[in-house]
């Protein structure tokens, strides 16, 4: 008894109930530094899908069509908050904290290249990389339609019974050929490197 | 040389759209074509005059002597068999119809080893079938079962069914869904949307029960047929039903697996159930190049697609009888011309061993294992390469190949054509 009267004696103070209840904190605001989840800066996305291929959180980021044209769409329960996605999109559509204001002022991005390799001892020629390859098919509607290489611009067409690599550098890294690959004979690597301005041209 | 627009001589696809190089007379580039074509087009493995066994050893004859020893070997034998015809053009296959009938001869074709089944059903039940055009514009559903497109019609998919942009499929891919039934995984089944693993032998069951589905019966299936589950045949019973078009295609995986042809009429009879709800078809993969074009030829001519016996006068007609692997197992032809085909590499053990006891003679422009059986090569040229001709693709459409340089070889139909005249002077009209 003796015990509880000297604990009630030297916690219910009136000078510690008055701090408790009247206490006074500066208000909450975020640091100038802060990284809070992307949002749209109003830009145009292309739908080169470069944030998705850069987002190492799986189910953060997607990009759909809306009635106003392509707009990437943030998952908050999945993204991270890394900004590699803001730093990866070639038209600046995303933005957060000051990921674009550093990358502008440095002339840093982060830039994709693909490399498409084939393994001719898998490939059987049939064909189905390059039919399905939807660069192929704006460039050549014959190649779409069956198979018949008839554009010398063609990214993929099928050459002495193998898949051929023509212009690599018109892939866009979407992949389709490696997903439709029945022998699992052609992959495609995404390469993702840091640049300053100048280098990317290079 | 430069040559648009080659057909190919390799598979039932009959691709048209190849690009050819030529140089003197060699094929030095093949674009487009898959890697069958390129070899095709490409292999030196070509035997460089007609050879005689001697023995253990080969001497080279010449042409005229080795279709003087042909006729009179054919002419000689009571029951001789003319097998093969599939690699050969329509025009050569005619004279081999017509030789057979002189002979008294058994003619069959490499369909007895491959969609002779399919051959069965269909005359017992029809063929609600297509071109592969109408696939390609129409098809939002493709099934391949027992087939295995990717090894043997590598071009299938990209040219004909799930890659190809449509007319009214704008989406290729995209609006397709292509489901493989078989026994095991495999290349097609690795890009399959649907995946039905049956166990072997099941074939039959599966569409049965799916049939039963279609008609709405459902409920009578038990939890797993042959290895796939009720659940997975329902889905693919609907996505069949909810389909625009759909095709059914197939291979040896069901022709020549257990129940047979009967499995190709229940597969057909699903097809019929299937147009009760919508456009559904079914077409078999046909394997060797112009086989389909045999079954034409020699229908036209005797009424019969293959193993089509004379020996009576008249053309008979009895698969199991008149085939070519029971007349062999019976050891009962006494000599075998095999022309444009390979059956050392196909047929059982005990009608290879037959093949070899009797004089056979091979005429095809390639060393192949047959080579090893036969008493007899007559090195031809390749219809298609270097020879002319035509071919009908596996839904039935007559294509004329073309000759890409003039060769050294004389074609099928010349070789045949001496013989067939030899054998007429013999036996009269």
């Amino acid at each position: 008894m003796k015990s509880v009267l000297y604990y009630i004696k030297e916690f219910a103070r009136r000078e510690w109930f008055s701090k408790f209840f009247t206490a006074r904190t500066a208000p909450l605001e975020s640091p100038p530094y802060f990284r809070d989840f992307p949002v749209l800066s109003g830009k145009t996305c292309t739908h080169s899908l470069f944030c998705m291929m850069a987002c190492p959180a799986p189910g953060a980021i997607d990009v759909l069509r809306t009635p106003q044209g392509w707009q990437p769409r943030i998952h908050k329960g999945h993204c991270i908050r890394c900004g590699l996605c803001v730093e990866a999109c070639p038209n600046g559509v995303l933005t957060s904290g000051r990921i674009l204001d550093s990358t502008g002022r440095d002339g840093t991005a982060l830039s994709f290249s693909f490399k498409i390799r084939v393994d001719p001892e898998l490939c059987m020629g049939c064909g189905n990389c390059a039919v399905a390859c939807p660069v192929n098919k704006v460039i050549d509607t014959q190649m779409s339609h069956g198979g018949r290489a008839s554009n010398e611009g063609l990214l993929l067409r099928v050459n002495e019974g193998k898949c051929l690599v023509v212009h690599e550098e018109k892939c866009t890294g979407c992949k389709t050929c490696e997903h439709h690959c029945p022998n699992e004979a052609i992959t495609v690597a995404r390469l993702l490197e840091a640049v300053q301005a100048g280098e990317e041209m290079q | 040389m430069r040559i648009e627009d080659v057909i190919c001589p390799f598979c039932g696809c009959l691709c048209d759209d190849l690009v050819v190089e030529v140089q003197g007379t060699t094929v030095v580039s093949v674009e487009n074509g898959c890697t069958l074509a390129h070899e095709k087009f490409t292999g030196d493995n070509r035997l460089q005059a007609p050879i005689k066994r001697d023995g253990r050893t080969w001497h080279p004859v010449s042409y005229d002597e080795a279709i003087e020893t042909t006729a009179q070997i054919l002419l000689e034998a009571d029951r001789p068999l003319l097998y093969g015809w599939s690699g050969t053009n329509g025009e050569a296959q005619s004279i081999g119809v017509h030789l057979a009938e002189l002979l008294g001869a058994v003619i069959d074709n490499t369909s007895t080893v491959c969609h002779g089944p399919s051959i069965m059903a269909i005359q017992e039940v029809g063929h609600p079938g297509c071109t592969l055009g109408q696939v390609k514009n129409r098809a939002d559903v493709i099934v391949y079962w027992g087939a295995n497109p990717i090894e043997a019609h590598p071009r299938h998919m990209s040219r004909y069914t799930t890659y190809a942009d449509g007319f009214f499929v704008k989406g290729a891919f995209l609006e397709r869904k292509v489901i493989v039934a078989d026994v095991r995984e495999t290349e097609t089944s690795n890009i399959a949307d649907e995946f039905m693993h049956i166990e072997p032998g099941g074939d039959y069951a599966v569409l049965s029960a799916l049939r039963a589905i279609v008609r709405g019966k459902a409920d009578i299936i038990p939890s797993y047929v042959s290895g796939v589950a009720r659940e997975q045949l329902v889905r693919v019973a609907e996505m069949c039903m909810n389909a625009k078009f759909g095709a059914i295609f197939f291979g040896l995986g069901l022709t020549m697996s257990r129940g047979k042809y009967k499995n190709i009429r229940n597969a057909v009879e699903l097809t019929e159930e299937l147009n009760r709800f919508t456009k559904f078809t079914i077409s078999p993969m046909r394997g060797h190049w112009n086989v389909y074009g045999s079954n034409e030829v020699f229908t036209w001519i005797s009424g019969y697609p293959f193993a089509v016996d004379f020996a009576r006068g008249i053309a008979f007609y009895n698969p199991g009888e008149t085939t070519s692997i029971d007349i062999l197992r019976r050891g009962e032809c006494d000599a075998c011309l095999v022309v444009a085909s390979d059956p050392g590499a196909h047929f059982p053990k005990q009608c290879c061993r037959h093949l070899a006891e009797i004089p056979t003679i091979l005429i095809d422009p390639h060393v192949n294992v047959t080579t090893h059986l036969s008493h007899l090569q007559i090195p031809v040229a390749v219809t298609g390469i270097d020879s002319e001709g035509t071919a009908y693709r596996m839904d039935g459409v007559p294509i004329r190949t073309r000759m890409l340089y003039k060769s050294r070889y004389p074609s099928d139909r010349e070789i045949l054509e001496k013989i067939y005249q030899i054998v007429l002077k013999e036996k009269g009209p």
